[in-house]
């Protein structure tokens, strides 16, 4: 098994005025979650919330990015797959993926293996 | 009249039960230019065929042999149809015809199938929903009902699984003799799964939910009986006997769920569990699987003379040992409720509360009302009854906004 990293990203201005659909949404992937978790796919899950600060080399910004980027990141899933091509077919199990209110972003987590190393 | 003429249905869909997904394997071999839909529509077209064939003239002497020839003879006819559009080609091999795969590693078609279904690149879910369809046999209304999805839910996984299913030629290609140890765990976590399913309180009937635990039983079996498995295929069959001897157990006369407290240990069923005893033994000597340590919490379940009485500390350790082997925060839950009973209270509730942070472990129905039990049993009626509130919100099972409406009435 290998390891990814679901990247889930929607539209934060929409998230940002429908906290109500948000709960609601966060229930729906608690049984996604489940499902993930009792096939043996679910490492570690969490949402994030919409503010934060972006940090550059001569800046540090509270909040605007964040909104003004308007998709950007609201959670992710760490997640066990046979393969890439799996782990694209978990994501498109997620019931938001499915009603379009979010896009995920799968990514591999990189492995070195002892060649690469010496 | 009447009479044969259920007959006729009857057997149409024993045939269709049995030889389905087998049907539509071999054709698809015969037919590589047929797209799988298009193959699963001959077989579906030969079964309403023979529902009427049959009527008139009787049920005939090979009736899966029949289907075959008359499945057979649609796709030929499809390809001369095409043919007069487009230019000459070979004819199809009729002696090719084979079942599935030949000089295959395994002997039985469905098993063939089970292992083809396990394709690592498909979804754990996509890979339930076609084992259900092509070595279980059951049809779409069928499989929608029992996990608790639309049929159109089932069909957009069907068409993307058909879709991989054609351009990997999952069931054309035999897994190699070296995949096949590779393939085992999947089988195992799909047989898992469609039990599971089964198992899980739902909105639809029993017996669907039973039928579902029955066919996961059956593949598991079937890869026993054929010694494909390892000592985990034989700790999840006596997994899976543990809780289906407790199935019945779980509702009262009313049809009302009963936790596992309130359960008369006398309805469960003894042959069953102690069948499961026979496959732990056969279980062990090998590497230890998620399903060893969970057969052997069932075990202690199963074996315990009462719910007091259970050796909890046993069952707190063993999910301790599940925990280390894979984070699972549902795995968590049950850790704490086995610590709470070993009496390491203060540590139950300082996990479960942890678990209350999470925002999505926050809506999780099974949280809340185990936190109003514990607050409960702890005298804090005022608190139980905050969480019993919030799991009320939380399931839109009837059965166990009930089971939490029950546990409200005993507060004071």
């Amino acid at each position: 098994m290998e390891k990814f990293l679901f990247l889930i990203r929607q539209d934060l201005i929409d998230r940002e005025k429908m906290k109500e659909e948000d709960n609601q949404n966060i229930r729906v992937m608690t049984i996604w979650m489940e499902s993930l978790a009792q096939a043996g796919n679910h490492l570690a899950s969490d949402a994030l919330l919409n503010s934060g600060k972006y940090v550059g080399r001569d800046y540090v910004v509270s909040d605007g990015p964040f909104i003004e980027a308007k998709e950007s990141i609201s959670g992710f899933f760490l997640i066990l797959a046979e393969n890439v091509e799996q782990a694209a077919a978990i994501a498109q199990t997620c019931p938001l993926v499915l009603t379009g209110k979010v896009v995920i972003e799968v990514r591999p987590i990189m492995v070195l293996d002892h060649e690469q190393f010496s | 009249m009447n009479n044969s003429v259920d007959t006729v249905q009857q057997e149409v869909d024993l045939l269709y039960k049995s030889h389905y997904g087998i049907l539509v394997a071999s054709l698809l071999k015969l037919f590589q230019d047929h797209s799988l839909e298009t193959v699963e529509d001959l077989v579906q077209d030969s079964f309403a065929a023979a529902l009427t064939a049959w009527r008139k003239d009787g049920i005939p002497s090979n009736p899966a042999g029949w289907i075959y020839t008359v499945c057979r003879n649609k796709g030929l006819n499809k390809i001369k149809q095409s043919k007069k559009i487009s230019s000459l080609s070979d004819e199809p091999d009729l002696t090719a015809i084979a079942p599935v795969f030949r000089e295959s590693a395994l002997e039985d078609p469905s098993l063939q199938l089970l292992f083809a279904c396990a394709h690592p690149d498909l979804s754990p879910k996509v890979q339930v929903v076609i084992t259900l369809k092509y070595v279980a046999n059951l049809k779409v209304e069928a499989i929608a009902k029992a996990l608790g999805m639309g049929i159109d839910g089932i069909d957009k996984l069907l068409l993307r699984a058909r879709k991989k299913i054609k351009e990997e030629q999952v069931f054309l290609k035999e897994p190699e003799l070296s995949h096949l140890n590779h393939r085992l765990p999947i089988v195992h976590k799909i047989i898992y799964l469609i039990f599971n399913e089964g198992y899980k309180p739902s909105v639809g009937a029993d017996v669907l939910n039973e039928e579902l635990c029955e066919e996961a039983l059956l593949l598991n079996k079937a890869l026993l009986d054929h010694r494909l498995g390892d000592t985990a295929t034989a700790a999840l069959y006596a997994l899976m006997l543990f809780n289906a001897a407790r199935f019945k157990a779980r509702s009262g006369p009313g049809g009302e769920l009963l936790d596992l407290e309130e359960q008369d240990r006398e309805l469960w069923n003894k042959p069953l569990i102690s069948m499961g005893c026979e496959f732990m033994k056969q279980s062990a000597g090998g590497e230890m699987s998620t399903y060893h340590y969970e057969a052997s919490i069932a075990f202690l379940h199963c074996t315990a003379n009462n719910f007091q009485s259970t050796n909890w500390t046993l069952i707190s350790q063993l999910y301790l040992q599940l925990l280390q082997m894979n984070p699972n925060p549902f795995v968590e839950l049950s850790y704490s409720i086995a610590l709470y009973y070993s009496g390491q209270k203060v540590k139950a509730l300082d996990l479960l509360n942890a678990l209350r942070q999470h925002p999505f472990l926050n809506q999780y129905y099974l949280l809340n009302a185990t936190l109003g039990k514990i607050h409960y049993l702890e005298g804090d009626h005022e608190k139980a009854r905050q969480f019993f509130l919030k799991t009320l919100e939380q399931t839109t099972l009837k059965r166990e906004k009930d089971f939490i409406r029950r546990m409200m009435e005993k507060l004071n």
